[in-house]
């Protein structure tokens, strides 16, 4: 029981200090922007833990999840508008006294219902007729739910596949994603990178004070609210049912489905509800930055990703969360370069070498990673006297 | 009653033939040993039942429904279960977790607690309290094979395939397994078990089933398929 109030407060203790974190490096923006890009990489480091970790479904495509809910939060906000009256030209769909109008993405060239219709159309539109784009919340959403379709449409394709074609598969459809967000220059822009409105255009007042909209504290809320909304989601379902069936097919499928755990289902459900956050964090943070390019879906930052996770400790979601956060903070404190008498040490280069020799040293010598053996020492203590204990409750209940 | 109906059985994979035409009954809570050379087909017929292996041609049915177009897990939960040859505990999660894991997925709106009351009930039967916690890597093999007995009961099925549930099993483990039959057996489930344990086997068994090349080649007690001809010739050698 004490034990169980000890991690609350703990829990309690470290919300409380994020959220006075974003108080105490307000002055600090540079910080205060590594801190939100920590978040967002805890957020996927988490939610692929759970998909690698307790599912064990080693996916490589958690970043073209994240990509998609990224892209679709920016396409919907380059494409789509509100208006007070109908162009005439857009295709446009009538929602009361306004209009949702949807740009052209392919221009037709030659026609008069080129690319930028609504151009067009303003000419033909009464005066005083507002125009406006949409929030950034719609598309986040829309962001969320394209995730999730195609968590459950990638769910479904390697239901057969594990390890090595899975890893394979995922790589292939990550690189495909690249490819052709490179090549739709008409819709993502390419390599060039669509641009997304922030998070908070016009600005946001927040506790009586006037937040611009570069300021870095409401995205900084913004993004430490997903993260622990994330996490208590992820807690709540390793919790549950859910978390013990994912850990039987990650343990052996077959023995799972001779004891009745139903493998389709849940194997597809947790590629939906790990896609979905990552597409919530890919959607938020490409508002934060407020452009994205398809070099988003290298290599490189999936296996950052997971590096982190691994690190941190790949069983266990607030392992690899911390150790996400821990990671990017470190990479940025190692960036200052020093000198050993008459060498420079180029930190730039070096502080990565330093992190492939931590993470090669974590896979040889901590397979649980670093922070997780910690939180388990912590949370383990005293487990067979409360085992004894709440077997003699049980048996006083059932008298 | 008719607990489980095997009803002309065929199997090919590819070219080979793997079961023939196999046929018997489960009538009430037999207690069926089920032998036959390696490659006899045993594992696939169990398979088969199991949901698996979808059968090339011919029928089973469980308490009267029909199971071989299922697949696994609804097998399972329509009161088939099954161990594997070589041990299949979920190494990675406690005791209590591979208890939970049938339970839950039975009793999908059950709560948590009163599944954990059955499963200190099935770790007490088993001897087992003092390792509810404990991971199921770091039980021994026979603990492992104890455990995967001790789901089954989570499972509460009526037909239980044992897949050589003595292999490489310490004696003392090998007693309670065997207990852990007869008691569970005088409960009203049906066994069928699949040993190469020819002692055990022969003196477990109520009924034997005897699988060559596929075909089922006896169905009788088992002093009886001892002395069959055809038995002595495909597996057990020659007669003393």
């Amino acid at each position: 029981m004490n034990r169980k109030w000890l991690s609350l407060g703990l829990v309690a203790a470290s919300v409380l200090a994020l959220i006075a974190f974003g108080v105490v490096l307000e002055p600090y923006p540079y910080w205060m922007h590594i801190a939100i890009v920590a978040f967002f990489y805890a957020i996927l480091a988490s939610s692929w833990s759970l998909l690698a970790g307790y599912a064990g479904q080693f996916s490589f495509g958690h970043m073209a999840f994240m990509a998609i809910g990224a892209y679709t939060a920016g396409i919907f906000g380059k494409f789509i508008r509100l208006s007070t009256a109908p162009t005439g030209i857009c295709s446009e769909i009538p929602l009361g006294n306004t209009w949702l109008v949807f740009l052209n993405a392919i221009p037709e060239r030659g026609t008069v219902t080129g690319q930028n219709c609504l151009e067009l159309g303003k000419a033909h539109m009464p005066v005083g007729t507002l125009i406006y784009q949409l929030p950034a919340m719609p598309g986040i959403v829309l962001g969320i739910i394209m995730g999730g379709i195609f968590g459950f449409l990638i769910g479904l394709l390697v239901l057969r596949l594990r390890r090595t074609y899975l890893a394979l598969f995922t790589i292939g459809f990550s690189e495909i994603l690249r490819t052709a967000l490179n090549a739709e220059i008409d819709i993502t822009q390419g390599p060039n990178g669509l641009e997304l409105a922030p998070l908070f255009p016009k600005g946001v007042h927040l506790f009586g004070y006037y937040f611009s909209s570069v300021n870095k504290v409401p995205p900084y809320y913004v993004m430490l609210a997903l993260f622990l909304v994330s996490m208590a989601v992820m807690y709540w379902l390793a919790a549950s049912r859910f978390g013990l069936f994912i850990r039987s097919i990650r343990e052996d499928e077959e023995a799972a489905a001779a004891l009745g755990v139903h493998i389709v289902r849940y194997k597809v459900l947790v590629f939906v509800v790990t896609s979905m956050i990552a597409a919530a964090a890919g959607a938020v943070q490409a508002h934060y930055i407020t452009v994205i390019t398809p070099n988003i879906l290298l290599i490189m930052q999936m296996s950052l990703v997971i590096a982190m996770a691994v690190i941190g400790g790949l069983e266990s979601l607030i392992g690899a969360a911390i150790g996400a956060i821990i990671i990017e903070f470190a990479l940025e404190l190692l960036r200052t370069s020093f000198t050993i008498g008459p060498i420079v040490v180029e930190m730039t280069t070096w502080r990565l070498v330093f992190f492939g020799l931590l993470l090669m040293l974590t896979l040889r010598f901590w397979n649980n990673g670093l922070i997780h053996p910690i939180i388990q020492r912590l949370t383990r203590v005293g487990w067979a006297e409360e085992a004894v204990s709440r077997r003699v409750a049980m048996a006083e209940e059932m008298e | 009653m008719i607990k489980l109906d095997v009803n002309k059985v065929y199997k090919n994979f590819g070219g080979l033939q793997a079961l023939a035409g196999v046929t018997f009954k489960v009538r009430g809570p037999e207690l069926i040993g089920l032998i036959g050379p390696n490659g006899a087909g045993k594992t696939t017929l169990t398979n088969i039942m199991d949901g698996v292996y979808k059968p090339s041609s011919g029928t089973v049915y469980l308490g009267g429904h029909r199971i071989d177009t299922l697949p696994p897990y609804q097998v399972a939960r329509a009161g088939l279960g099954r161990t594997f040859q070589v041990t299949r505990a979920f190494r990675r999660m406690t005791v209590m977790e591979n208890l939970l894991v049938p339970a839950m997925a039975l009793h999908p709106t059950a709560g948590r607690k009163a599944l954990e009351r059955r499963a200190w009930e099935v770790l007490e039967f088993l001897t087992f309290e003092h390792l509810a916690n404990d991971y199921g890597r770091s039980l021994s093999g026979g603990q492992q094979k104890l455990l995967e007995l001790g789901r089954l009961l989570m499972l509460d099925p009526d037909v239980i395939i044992l897949d050589e549930p003595f292999a490489g099993v310490h004696p003392k483990l090998m007693e309670k397994i065997y207990e852990y039959i007869i008691t569970v057996n005088a409960q009203g489930k049906a066994f069928i078990i699949i040993s190469h344990d020819m002692d055990t086997i022969f003196t477990l068994s109520k009924r034997l089933l005897v699988l060559n090349f596929g075909e089922l080649i006896a169905d009788g007690d088992p002093k009886e398929v001892r002395h069959d001809p055809l038995v002595v010739e495909a597996y057990l050698g020659e007669e003393e």
